[in-house]
């Protein structure tokens, strides 16, 4: 199949096969595909010698199923690439070998954690993962890669997504509620307060990560409505533009009930992703900065009203104020995620070869940690520029998209990867208090691998719309020439 | 909108920034301090992949060293000396460590700075990264003496041995003690049992009594006391000072007495009402004496005289972190009186009564304690040696010379307090100069006493000082003072070798 990039009319990708030579040194948009394959071979590659490394890290030979890992990571990447050929030739060609990239890293460090203790490894068993976690999450890639492609292809259009705002807020707020209605034994994770899944049948599912999507197209949908009145109606306050009650309802009652559910859920880094996620596209909506300041206060406010009023909610904040008075108690998983930090140092011990088996459940919330301890200060700068990168595109398919709609979605989708990335690295890392969420694509885990790519597949969907050149225009005088009655 | 999301890219940015610098600060900055809070299993366990420094005595006697143990692929810390070095050595597990273990657990472990080229070249030449080699002032003969007399006379107890000249802790010694190879152990179950096994003991065989216990010091504060009087009031050890039966304390019912309520008798004072010189109420240890004069001289001079002899130091390391031993400032008088003899709230280590007697035998300057000499590393090049540096001038060299006077006078005349069990004839001809002090305990007195005693040898050239308690020993005179002379006998004979 010949790259759009071949194609010097740049009449879409696989719509028209123009040919003869533009008239003037008009700039031509590229759809770069082979770019993003150049990319992604590099991606297998760097994938490839890190799943060797934990090998020769951990007994000093290459892993068994080395071959078939690197062979199906490569179909799966290489599939990806061929479907975002065919349907979003336009698409940046960024976002989906640094995706990639997270996700094989994700797979070749929860490799390495099944594998301590195991084999005769060094190290100890980590309880909480069994031996067929790293095959069960190429699986889970696999679907991911798929729900990608679905989302590519289903949605081909963006704006088409406005049409279901209110639905699509409906099921975002019915995946959200239900944890909280289901009974303990199916919803609550095991060993926390956290009531997030559903879990029937040895299958677990985090619906909030899907209601994420879900409520992202929704305050895209609505405030694009009604930004108008929004931004302009209303009466000032104390210096602040107040909107009337009645256009904020909805978005209240939205904010509102997320919030409550979450609470109840126990949730409390998802109650502020959300409640984040909110407020920036209010602003991005209204261009009001006063909402920032005002969610920036209240989210302080309802920070401190929480650690008041919920135990686990003030433990956090003394973890993260004294770690050290609680070493043996409530902050010894912070404490061994410092000392694994710390005991990487700049270059990091090697894959292997670190310790990352004293964090409990370093496999999910601190991964972070264990790329920290074997890969160093350094692995970890690499890996917070590449999320970098991502939010970096994402912003700028926002910007270049014409339509409001698929801006808003863009800019929230985009922002929302960035406060993540921030709530759970930074809680690892002292630098805020701790609340458990996923880190996007590496954790170990299903639902969030699935919805995370889900998300890139909206982020490319838009920005093959913004790069996609303008339909060619109909006057062409040359064109009509060649008309003939039959 | 675009501009509202370049503003948005700005806080993600600015999000990313915090990120990066806190990760540099947490994995740049911060990695050592991590590294060295206590409980770090990764510092541990990487640890035990190198070889730990061996701690020798000054004699060259290793008393703690590191093997390869093959079962466990990893290093074990052996302690050839077992109960004996205990206190001194102390011991290194991932929770704890004590002793020299903990004091220089650097040097040991080999994260000094001073090692850090010595580091590098081994990480060059391929050669394993080893640590430094701890040499103590420890002498052997007498550290073997100190916990064998401690062992024979089988109560709680604490002595330490010091060099007066330079304060080179010469013996350290704590009974009853453990034996740190139990907790070496690599087997983490094993050594789980074993420290619960040992925490629980009513004995406490985990104290080292020698510098983290403190006992009433009894008598032997006597020594302060005098030397206050002598500094302050210019009087000299045959200055006749009043010497009653029974001394009236203000506003207390009960009057201070001697030792079962006698009169303080040379000969020419059996009622009780008249004098006797200083140097003989020193020598029989009258409490009247020293309580009176102790009264008139009141809180403050006593407080700074306890002071200059090393009392109400919090700081105190050897390098092994010393207990401070306490004379508060006293203003009621009936309690300075008290305090002048060692009751109320005074308390000391046996170090402290070792500083007491090294500071008399030094002409009155008090050195500064410590246990290690120097530290080498793998190659032998000397990495430092611990200069004696002065603590503090005590007392000037007069003063200090009527006091060595009156110790001396304590076992060479026949109705001194250690006549028998410190004399010439206990010694085999050794003179002494020495200090008893039986310190009454527990509620209205009814527990045993315990013996406290400090001196030093020879009394005309000082090598060695000895600060030895017994708890519940009884007379000091009795329990202690065989001890110090055990340890006086086998150092001054090793030392003439």
């Amino acid at each position: 199949m010949a790259s759009p990039s071949d194609q010097p009319l740049g009449g879409g990708g696989r719509a028209t096969a123009g040919t003869g030579p533009m008239p003037g040194p008009v700039p031509v948009p590229q759809g770069r595909r082979r770019t993003e394959l150049l990319m992604l071979a590099f991606v297998v590659g760097v994938v490839m010698f890190a799943y060797a490394n934990v090998g020769l890290g951990l007994n000093g030979k290459v892993p068994a199923g080395m071959f078939e890992y690197g062979i199906s990571f490569a179909v799966l990447v290489g599939g990806a690439h061929l479907a975002v050929r065919w349907l979003a030739p336009w698409a940046d060609p960024l976002l989906l070998p640094l995706a990639a990239l997270l996700n094989g890293l994700g797979i070749v460090m929860i490799y390495r954690l099944q594998e301590s203790g195991r084999n005769g490894n060094p190290g100890f068993v980590i309880t909480t993962m069994g031996a067929r976690t790293t095959a069960l999450q190429v699986l889970y890639s696999a679907v991911g890669i798929a729900a990608f492609v679905a989302v590519l292809a289903f949605v081909r259009q963006p704006r088409t997504l406005q049409r279901y705002t209110y639905t699509l807020g409906a099921i975002g707020l019915v995946l959200l509620a239900l944890p909280a209605v289901l009974p303990n034994s199916i919803s609550e994770v095991p060993g926390t307060f956290a009531k997030i899944q559903i879990s029937l049948g040895g299958f677990t599912v985090q619906p909030e990560e899907f209601a994420k999507l879900a409520l992202a197209v929704f305050f895209a949908g609505y405030l694009v409505a009604k930004r108008d009145v929004l931004a302009l109606a209303g009466r000032r306050v104390l210096g602040i533009d107040l909107p009337r009650a009645r256009d904020l309802g909805p978005v209240l009652i939205a904010w509102g009930v997320s919030l409550i559910v979450l609470v109840f859920e126990g949730d409390i880094g998802t109650s502020a992703l959300f409640f984040g996620l909110f407020v920036v596209m209010m602003y991005i909506a209204t261009q009001r900065s006063s909402w920032l300041i005002i969610g920036f206060l209240l989210f302080v406010f309802g920070a401190f009203v929480a650690s008041e009023l919920f135990a686990h909610v003030k433990d956090r904040f003394l973890v993260w104020l004294h770690p050290f008075s609680y070493v043996h108690t409530i902050g010894f998983q912070t404490v061994q995620g410092l000392y694994g930090l710390g005991f990487g140092g700049v270059l990091g011990r090697g894959l292997g070869q670190g310790q990352p088996y004293n964090t409990p459940l370093v496999q999910s919330d601190f991964i972070i940690t264990a790329f920290g301890e074997e890969l160093g200060l350094t692995g970890l700068m690499a890996l917070l520029i590449i999320y970098g990168l991502i939010v970096q595109r994402g912003l700028r398919a926002a910007i270049a998209v014409r339509d409001p709609f698929s801006k808003l979605l863009a800019g929230g989708l985009a922002f929302v990867i960035a406060l993540q990335v921030f709530v759970i690295v930074g809680g690892v890392t002292r630098l805020i208090p701790l609340t458990g969420i996923t880190t996007p694509f590496l954790s170990q885990g299903g639902s969030s691998l699935i919805s995370s790519w889900m998300l890139i597949a909206l982020l490319m969907r838009i920005s093959d719309t913004a790069r996609r050149p303008a339909p060619q225009p109909i006057q062409d005088e040359g064109m009509t020439q060649v008309v003939r009655a039959g | 909108m675009n501009h509202a999301l370049r503003r948005v890219s700005l806080i993600a940015l600015v999000m990313f920034v915090l990120l990066l610098v806190n990760v540099n600060y947490v994995q740049g900055f911060e990695a050592s301090s991590l590294a060295n809070e206590p409980g770090n299993g990764r510092t541990f366990t990487s640890s035990l992949q190198f070889q730990r420094g061996s701690i020798v005595t000054a004699d060259q006697k290793v008393v703690a060293f590191s093997k390869m143990n093959k079962a466990f692929g990893e290093y074990q810390r052996y302690y050839p000396q077992g109960k004996m070095y205990a206190p001194v050595t102390g011991y290194d597990t991932l929770f704890s460590q004590t002793g020299i273990e903990q004091a220089e657990n650097k040097e040991l472990s080999g994260s000094d700075p001073a090692l850090a080229v010595h580091n590098l070249i081994d990480l060059i030449t391929g050669k394993q990264k080893k640590g430094a080699t701890v040499q103590l002032t420890i002498n052997s003969v007498a550290q073997q003496a100190a916990y064998n007399a401690l062992k024979a006379q089988g109560k709680q107890a604490g002595v330490v041995a010091l060099n007066p000249q330079t304060g080179a802790v010469l013996a350290m010694a704590s009974y009853p003690s453990f034996d740190p190879n139990e907790l070496a152990t690599l087997d983490g179950n094993q050594l789980n049992k074993n420290d619960k096994r040992l925490l629980a003991n009513p004995n406490q065989p985990l104290l080292n009594r020698a510098v983290n216990v403190t006992f009433p010091p009894g008598s032997s504060f006597k020594v302060v006391t005098s030397s206050t009087a002598i500094t302050d009031s210019g009087i000299t050890p045959e200055t006749p000072v009043f010497a009653p039966t029974q001394l009236k304390l203000p506003g207390v019912s009960q009057p201070l007495v001697n030792f079962d309520g006698e009169a303080c008798n040379n000969g020419s004072n059996p009622t009780g009402t008249g004098k006797v010189p200083l140097i003989f109420a020193f020598t029989v240890s009258c409490n009247t004496v020293f309580g009176n004069i102790g009264m008139h001289l009141g809180g403050q001079k006593l407080h700074t005289q306890a002071n200059l002899f090393g009392f109400n130091n919090p700081n105190l390391t050897i390098p092994i972190p010393v207990t401070q031993s306490n004379f508060p400032l006293y203003t009621d008088p009936a309690q300075t009186a008290g305090a002048a003899i060692g009751q109320e709230s005074d308390t000391v280590t046996p170090l402290q009564e070792a500083m007491l007697a090294a500071a008399v035998a030094n002409n009155g300057t008090l050195m500064k304690p410590y246990m290690v000499d120097k530290v080498t590393a793998p190659d032998l090049t000397t990495l430092s040696t611990t200069n004696p540096t002065v603590l503090s001038h005590a007392v000037s060299s007069t003063v200090a010379n009527q006091v060595k006077q009156m110790m001396i006078s304590v076992t060479q005349s026949p109705e001194g307090t250690a006549h028998l069990s410190a004399g010439t004839q206990a010694t085999g001809g050794i003179v002494i100069a020495a200090k008893t002090g039986t310190a009454q305990n527990g509620i209205n007195n009814s527990g045993l006493d315990d013996a406290v005693f400090t001196c030093f040898a020879p009394a005309t050239n000082p090598q060695i000082a000895v600060g030895v308690i017994v708890k519940g020993g009884g007379q000091g005179a009795d329990a202690a003072a065989p001890i110090a002379v055990a340890i006086i006998k086998a150092y001054l004979a090793a030392l003439g070798k």
